[in-house]
């Protein structure tokens, strides 16, 4: 590891968090980010990259890294672990038929050592829509139960409306600060 | 390259030989001359940042790629990569001046030097060194040599060579200085 590297790690530890936002396309990511960061949310369109929001929350600062979810895009997502101190996975819960491929593709990124030390939050995003599943459905068909490796809670949320964004971000810094910062 | 800083590995304590220490005060013990040892190479790294050449590797790493960089609050995923180019362009640049500007210099023994004296490399270097590593920063430089190279004006007289259809063996073509 080369000197600048270590001095970016080095101040990491500052009450800097880095959050990295994954999940299909069209489960919300980009929606949840500008939400965050009070920009308007009525036109979004699917992401081809990635974005990035820096926000100051309770004394500390989140990075936020929201990287495009395409299929063809999933495989740029190992570019971005490195770092990482939360894990934001996003569902969309109305999209019934594919539950199973967004538990394959979460279940994948677990295996992955870079992000063996991430605390994992489930966004069980669209609760205003009629048709989506409660967070108690998804955490089922997820199977997240099963996971132990990692730190992990499910919130529903409603990125169009805001509604348990922030008590979810409260809980990944709670748990983040807790592992990371008391560590020392 | 490796090699060579394979067998530096391990001589962390040459760096205490660079500095002068008086032979009375030597029983101060070998901290204070770590300290010391450690500034000095703090201030090389300093020099190397402000020096000429290294403002040039970073200007001819943008004209590679500044044609890349679209000032849209997206980002593309072709940036990542070369954002870890430059990291690591950077990063041998610095490391590569320090080993010869410094007898024995290891990079291994500084960063762990680094870490125990945080507090004290100044705050203006430390901010300038972090820098280099910020994305966003990253991009705001690259968006603003493009704005630079593009606020001046296209110009097309390296691009166009007007030649004569009756003597094309003399075949100008290459003049470009875009590839």
């Amino acid at each position: 590891m080369g000197l600048l590297t270590i001095l970016k790690k080095m101040k990491h530890k500052e009450r800097e968090m880095r959050l990295l936002m994954l999940g299909l396309d069209n489960a919300g990511k980009t929606t949840i980010l500008k939400k965050f960061n009070g920009e308007d949310v009525s036109t979004i369109s699917p992401t081809l990259g990635f974005n990035i929001k820096t926000l100051e929350h309770r004394g500390f600062k989140l990075n936020i890294w929201d990287v495009g979810g395409q299929k063809s895009l999933r495989s740029y997502w190992r570019n971005y672990f490195e770092s990482t101190d939360g894990l934001v996975w996003v569902v969309d819960s109305a999209d019934r038929l594919r539950l199973d491929d967004c538990k394959q593709e979460l279940s994948a990124l677990l295996l992955e050592e870079r992000l063996a030390g991430a605390t994992l939050l489930v966004f069980a995003n669209k609760q205003d829509l009629p048709g989506a599943l409660s967070k108690e459905a998804i955490r089922e068909a997820m199977g997240l139960d099963d996971i132990k490796t990692h730190h992990w809670c499910i919130i529903g949320c409603s990125a169009v409306t805001g509604e348990n964004l922030l008590s979810g971000v409260d809980w990944l810094l709670d748990d983040i600060a807790a592992r990371v910062f008391t560590a020392d | 390259m490796d090699i060579k800083e394979l067998s530096l590995l391990g001589c962390g304590e040459n760096m205490v030989e660079m500095v002068e220490v008086d032979e009375e005060n030597f029983a101060l013990s070998n901290s204070s001359a770590a300290d010391a040892a450690f500034d000095a190479v703090i201030g090389r790294i300093e020099d190397i940042i402000m020096e000429g050449e290294f403002q040039q590797l970073q200007r001819s790493f943008m004209d590679k790629h500044y044609m890349e960089f679209d000032d849209s609050d997206e980002n593309k995923l072709s940036y990542t990569p070369i954002f870890n180019d430059y990291v690591d362009l950077l990063e041998r640049h610095l490391e590569r001046q320090l080993t010869e500007r410094i007898p024995g210099f290891n990079m291994a023994a500084f960063t762990h030097l680094l870490m125990q004296h945080k507090e004290e490399v100044p705050a203006d270097i430390f901010d300038m060194l972090l820098s280099f590593t910020d994305f966003m920063a990253f991009k705001e430089m690259f968006l603003d040599y493009r704005a630079e190279k593009e606020g001046k004006g296209l110009d097309l007289s390296h691009g166009l060579v007007v030649t004569s259809l009756s003597c094309t063996g003399y075949k100008h073509i290459g003049s470009t200085g875009t590839s």
